[in-house]
């Protein structure tokens, strides 16, 4: 398990939680237009998948996400991981433990399969301020920390925003500090690990 | 006069709460305190500040992201009051992100200096 190939991305998770409700709903739109074609049957036929459909991609992958989250943090306590540091970003969360120096990742568009690492495998980590522009439009709207593991870069946003923010404002000050502490904390684990 | 003093004495830290005179500053120290970033809660009680409070010679011995604590004592050499200032802040990288300032005007925290 400690060697396996990492994957961020489950394919056909993202197939299935985007067209699955797209399917769904176009089946009962085709049922509504063969059979129902007026009345309030018709109605909950097209609105009600629509509707369903839309809920889920908003919340579902977030509920899913953190159920997955939660089952993998009560399995690492059971195992005997000491979890130091754990750092929840909405793309996924890392948790390390650098007594053992060991890390354990979970991904939100592969939240079935959990990763739990020797640190050893990490080959490089560094921090990103985002920081771009000059003079009075210098400024950054993502702080992330990364890392490669064998050959894969993950990067794990402390920052992110749809507009630019000056590089002393707090948001950007608080972004750099988490992803300083990090940095650290799993240069920590790697050294523990080595 | 009286009242100018005292509109004034809002606009400046270093005055005196009591008389409006202009106090002396007699002690800065710098603290860590035990608070990670993401973490902070703030805390008015002194009782707090003197259990918790670790002091440190410079800004680069302050671990990352933890915050720390600057304290300046003032004394007023009119009435002799005594006034201990906590500014807390956020170290990062070659700066800093203040959180608060708090004042202990009735000698709450004089020991931190009697130390």
């Amino acid at each position: 398990m400690e060697n396996e190939q990492i994957k961020k991305v489950n394919a056909l998770y993202i197939f299935t939680y985007i067209f699955i409700p797209i399917a769904v709903s176009a089946l009962c739109f085709i049922i509504s237009a063969l059979f129902f074609p007026k009345g309030n049957m018709a109605v909950i036929l097209i609105m009600g998948p629509v509707i369903i459909s839309v809920i889920w991609w908003i919340f579902g992958g977030k509920i899913l996400f953190k159920q997955k989250q939660k089952k993998m943090e009560e399995e690492l306590e059971q195992s005997g991981f000491k979890r130091n540091q754990t750092f929840y970003a909405d793309g996924s969360t890392v948790v390390v433990d650098t007594e053992n120096g060991k890390i354990a990742i979970i991904f939100f568009w592969n939240p079935f399969q959990r990763y739990i690492l020797s640190a050893n495998r990490i080959t490089k980590v560094w921090v990103d301020d985002g920081k771009s522009g000059a003079g009075i439009i210098e400024g950054s709207s993502r702080v992330s920390f990364l890392f490669n593991i064998d050959d894969l870069k993950i990067r794990v946003n402390t920052f992110t925003s749809n507009q630019r923010w000056r590089m002393d404002s707090e948001y950007i000050l608080t972004g750099i500090s988490k992803a300083d502490m990090m940095a650290e904390v799993i240069e920590t684990a790697r050294s523990k690990a080595k | 006069m009286g009242l100018l003093r005292k509109i004034g004495s809002f606009f400046h830290d270093d005055w005196c709460n009591k008389c409006q005179s202009q106090m002396n500053e007699i002690g800065r120290r710098l603290y860590i305190l035990p608070m990670r970033v993401g973490h902070y809660y703030s805390h008015k009680d002194a009782d707090y500040y003197k259990r918790n409070l670790i002091r440190v010679e410079r800004k680069s011995d302050i671990p990352t992201a933890t915050y720390a604590c600057g304290a300046i004592h003032y004394w007023c050499p009119k009435c002799s009051n005594r006034i201990v200032k906590l500014s807390i802040f956020l170290p990062v990288r070659d700066e800093e992100k203040y959180e608060e300032t708090i004042y202990f005007e009735n000698g709450e925290l004089n020991e931190l200096f009697e130390k």
